[in-house]
């Protein structure tokens, strides 16, 4: 046997079951639920995520050539006298500079999420439960080397925690 | 929370310090006196006037924005800016103070009858107006303060709720009143120091510079609290919040300060950019130092989200940005007064060191007036349990 | 601990995760009524009409406008500012009021952020279709080419290129990102097979689980904080459209922040006007609620205030500096002939607006309704207003001239007005309007 799951309706036995799991030293494969719980990642001990350091560099990066790129273009390679304005017109660039930080780094985040969380266009991930998205909560063990007398105590721990039903998948 | 009934005692230890702090200030004063000229005098009295009377009021925005907003991570913290707004008085005094130097800050008092321009605005521009002018603010800066203090103190008695619902009408005549006023104030004691010089954004600048010191200097307060043992209650998502503030509207003020600088860069008139070139010219540190204070140091360490979650490092910003907006002020100021370029020494800073003795003194004080918690306050617990993102 | 809380709840009728998950599918699945199908049909011959009027002008010429010598900038810049403004609401609403942790958003939001989108596709159509050679619009971008030369970044409306399409891409991000899970729950609510393989691409394999759901806060989180100074440049680069020049009535400098306070103000008179005709007709009455519009009635009275007190300071400081073309531009805008559009900007963006003071009023369904309008009007004027009259009188009196526009300029805006409601009308037909995860967040009977 593979995975065992159990169903929950309600946002408090989830939780409880999620802690209590992790008390006995379960590992938890995945949770599923149809909107962000709160508390849920402290109760899974995940750690937090380093996407904003994504957007972070992707903001410099931005920030850097954009404005790079225009002086560039000014003082090297075509020089024009426009308006009088010094050729090194640094409060001319930064509109540009800016746009291009924010541009660069909404990008970075969002397809750092994307690549990192495996979703796309055409991703095929798996659906345990089709009420996941609507008003149901799935957690999901990875039970491979575990033998039947051990995931009957499991499925024991699923029903004192108010599972609605376990289902076990090979 | 078990206890809610803490109390704040203003220790003996701490008034004997805050006393050497004013005597530092009587002494620079003194040793100005005998030094410099009396447009010197005045226009560092000025400053320190305007920038702690501010302070004291954008504390009163403060409270009066979140009663109005309806929030609740900022109850936890509220006595602390009521108790910065309880300084207003003190300020106004010093404002009427100012009004014996007039002569030696704004030009436009003796050159009316000789400049054209000056005597085109006499109708705004005038003695009688300008102090009635003042007398209007102060009185309704004040009594506006007054009664929404006094709403929350009563709270700790009553019914919180009511006392809320009471607050959000005064905070709402306060929030209009203070838009318009501040906006004629920083025209008044600040743009008019040079009065040939206008700028339409100029009011609403200075209005980003008062929230954001007053941010800092809560956040200052709230450090002192805490080194003397008290506001232990105080979490980290409320140190957060509070650093999100100051980096959200330094960021602001950065906004507004390039939107002035750029626009009057690019049109390029002399009428307008001879202001700049006073300050860029003749105060050519100060005026990046006053950049690098206001917005690059705390952008760059704020934009860690992990130093915004440490009271350490936030507070040492919230210093940054009070000295970065002390440079602001000086460079609207002294480039306008002084036929000279001063130096500052230790009568600039002594002065200040002394206004920050009774502007502490006066602050602590009020703490001790009412409970360091709005105990009653219904959004009480939304202030200890939430979550930053 | 206790919840003692005295908050008016966000959403009406005690609905369960299971009920609003219905209340946003169904409309989804069922098939529209005829109000819809009557709307979609004006719409689209307005559109249909506004593109006829384009495709006239690309083969014939500006010619067919009537902005002539000093009045270069007619209709076209009008509604290109105007429509820009519009589209400033969603992101504010999104991401200020995100970041400021005000959770009534979560009903309002996701179609606010629809149509900031769209209403940015129509603000964009017209400075390409000013070019006057449409198909050459690709010359705004700095591209490497034979002749060697780059775009000028001295240029205002070149950083107006960067804005706009910066603007125009990152909440087209922000909008999907948000999306995504609600089309997993569509996706999965789906019976026919062909129409659940459409949700399936457009959901990204979406799956609830809580490492992702731990990243979508993040990244929504960060987005914000992206989006939030995003929107103050974009209505600040296009005010320096105008700022930067040293035409009378334009150079100022307090025409970034204003300007922006004024997007805000008419983005969300634009967004009351689509959500009381959405709550009515799609029986969302539940999610948007009297208390949501009033707390947006709130934001119109502040933003709108703030543009009032900007045409007084603008006004003062006329008189104030002292320069008599400023003074003449000013005086010229209240009493020369075109004083009737500044009097409709004034009385429909700062006198009406304060009526909203009155608690009665601003619960008005009908009111509001009506207030959104006049809104939406007085802040056309203003953009009027601003680039008729300063440009129509500048420095040499032999060059003043008068300017009215042509059938074919009216034609277009109303085309991009059928080419807006159309694109919304497809969008409440085939996306969730709510915010479905996000609402499910909010309630508390989970």
């Amino acid at each position: 046997m593979k995975e065992i799951s159990g169903y929950y309706d309600k946002e408090a036995s989830l939780l409880s079951a999620v802690k209590s799991l992790r008390d006995n030293n379960i590992k938890i494969k995945d949770v599923f639920s149809p909107y962000p719980v709160h508390g849920l990642d402290h109760a899974m001990g995940l750690r937090r995520s380093w996407l904003p350091r994504a957007a972070f560099i992707g903001g410099a990066v931005g920030a850097i050539s954009g404005f790079g790129f225009q002086a560039w273009v000014f003082t090297r390679a075509y020089p024009i006298n426009i308006g009088g304005k010094p050729l090194m017109a640094v409060p001319s660039f930064i509109p540009v500079t800016f746009e291009c930080a924010i541009l660069f780094a909404a990008f970075a985040i969002v397809l750092s999420y994307l690549f990192k969380s495996h979703l796309g266009a055409g991703a095929d991930n798996k659906i345990y439960d089709e009420r996941a998205t609507d008003d149901r909560f799935v957690v999901v063990l990875d039970t491979a080397d575990i033998d039947n007398n051990e995931a009957e105590k499991i499925k024991s721990k699923f029903e004192d925690s108010g599972a609605m039903d376990v289902k076990y998948q090979d | 929370m078990e206890n809610l009934n803490l109390t704040f005692k203003f220790s003996k230890k701490i008034k004997i310090v805050l006393t050497v702090l004013i005597f530092i200030g009587l002494a620079a004063l003194v040793y100005g006196i005998l030094n410099y000229s009396p447009e010197k005098i005045w226009s560092a009295l000025l400053l320190n006037s305007v920038n702690f009377l501010t302070i004291g009021l954008g504390a009163t925005f403060f409270v009066a924005v979140h009663a109005i907003t309806q929030s609740g991570w900022h109850v936890s913290i509220q006595r602390i800016p009521e108790a910065i707004s309880m300084y207003l008085p003190i300020g106004a005094i010093f404002m009427i103070i100012m009004l014996f130097g007039l002569n030696h800050v704004f030009h436009w008092i003796h050159e009316v009858h000789h400049d054209p321009i000056i005597a085109n605005k006499e109708a705004f521009l005038n003695v009688p107006f300008f102090i009635a002018r003042l007398i209007i603010y102060l009185s309704v800066w004040i009594s506006l303060t007054y009664m929404l203090r006094k709403i929350s103190k009563d709270s700790d008695v009553g019914d919180g709720q009511k006392s809320l619902i009471k607050s959000r009408t005064y905070a709402a005549i306060f929030m209009v009143f203070f838009a318009l006023s501040i906006v004629v104030f920083a025209w008044d004691w600040l743009m008019s120091i040079e009065a040939h010089w206008f700028s339409t954004l100029f009011g609403w600048y200075v209005l980003s510079g008062v929230i954001v010191k007053s941010f800092a200097a809560i956040i200052i307060v709230l450090a002192i609290l805490r080194y003397l043992g008290y506001m232990e209650f105080i979490t980290k998502e409320n140190i957060h919040d509070l650093a999100r503030y100051l980096f959200s509207f330094g960021i602001f003020w950065m906004y507004l300060w390039f939107s002035q600088f750029m626009l009057i860069w690019y049109a390029n008139i002399p009428e307008e950019t001879f202001y700049f070139i006073k300050r860029i010219d003749d105060y050519r540190f100060l005026f990046f130092l006053n950049l690098a204070l206001n917005f690059l140091i705390p952008f760059l360490v704020l934009v860690i989200r992990k130093f915004r979650r440490v009271l350490w490092i936030v507070t040492a910003m919230a210093v940054v940005v009070f000295i970065g907006q002390w440079v602001d002020q000086y460079l609207m100021i002294f480039p306008g007064t002084m036929k000279k370029v001063p130096t500052i020494g230790f009568f600039d800073i002594g002065l200040t060191i002394g206004f920050i003795g009774i502007f502490l003194w006066s602050v602590l004080y009020s703490l001790t007036k009412a409970n360091l918690l709005s105990k009653n306050h219904p959004y009480l617990e939304e202030s200890f349990h939430y979550e930053n993102t | 601990m206790s919840e003692i809380s005295t908050r008016e709840p966000l959403i009406e009728g005690n609905k369960s995760l299971k009920d609003i998950t219905d209340d946003v599918f169904n409309p989804i699945i069922a098939k529209p009524g005829k109000l819809w199908f009557l709307g979609l049909m004006i719409a689209g011959s307005a559109a249909l009409i506004g593109i006829i009027a384009i495709v006239l002008t690309i083969w014939k010429g500006i010619g067919l406008w009537g902005v002539n010598k000093t009045i270069g900038w007619g209709w076209s810049i009008t509604n290109f500012v105007w429509w820009v403004g519009i589209g400033h609401a969603g992101t504010f609403i999104s991401a200020i009021l995100l970041l400021f942790r005000q959770k009534w958003r979560t009903s309002i939001n996701r179609s606010a952020e629809a149509m900031t989108i769209f209403a940015v596709i129509c603000a964009g159509l017209f400075p390409l279709i000013h070019m006057g050679r449409f198909l050459l619009g690709f010359f705004i971008f700095p591209y490497p080419n034979t002749r060697d030369v780059w775009v000028n970044f001295n240029s205002p409306l070149l950083w107006d290129v960067f804005a706009i399409s910066t603007y125009f891409l990152v909440s087209l991000v922000f909008w999907y990102v948000g999306l995504i899970p609600d089309l997993g729950t569509i996706r999965d609510r789906m019976k026919t097979k062909f129409k659940k393989k459409i949700y399936k691409f457009l959901s990204f394999g979406w799956t609830g689980s809580a490492k992702h759901w731990q990243r979508f806060e993040v990244v929504s989180f960060t987005l914000a904080g992206l989006a939030a100074p995003l929107v103050l440049s974009v209505h600040t680069i296009v005010s320096f459209d105008f700022a930067t020049s040293v035409i009378p009535g334009w150079h100022t400098t307090i025409f970034p922040p204003y300007f922006v306070s004024g997007a805000i103000f008419s983005g969300f008179a634009m967004v009351l006007t689509l959500l009381i005709i959405a709550r009515k007709t799609m029986n969302l009455q539940d999610y948007i609620t009297v208390n949501h519009i009033e707390l947006m009635n709130k934001i119109i009275i502040l933003t709108g205030s703030i543009v009032g007190v900007a045409y007084m300071t603008e006004l003062f400081m006329a008189w104030y500096s002292g320069v008599e073309y400023e003074l003449f531009a000013f005086i010229n805008r209240a009493t020369g002939p075109y004083w009737w559009a500044y009097w409709i900007m004034m009385t429909c963006n700062v006198i009406s607006p304060q009526l909203f003071w009155f608690k009665k009023l601003r619960r008005s369904i009908g009111f509001t309704f009506f207030m959104s309008i006049v809104i939406n009007i007085g802040m056309w004027f203003e953009r009027f207003v601003i680039i008729v009259t300063s440009l129509h009188r500048d420095y040499l009196p032999s060059s003043w001239e008068m300017y009215k526009p042509t059938l074919v300029e009216v034609a277009i805006f109303v085309g991009t007005l059928g080419i807006f409601f159309t694109c919304f009308l497809l969008f409440v037909r085939f996306f969730p309007v709510i915010a479905m995860a996000e609402v499910k967040t909010t309630i508390k009977n989970k």
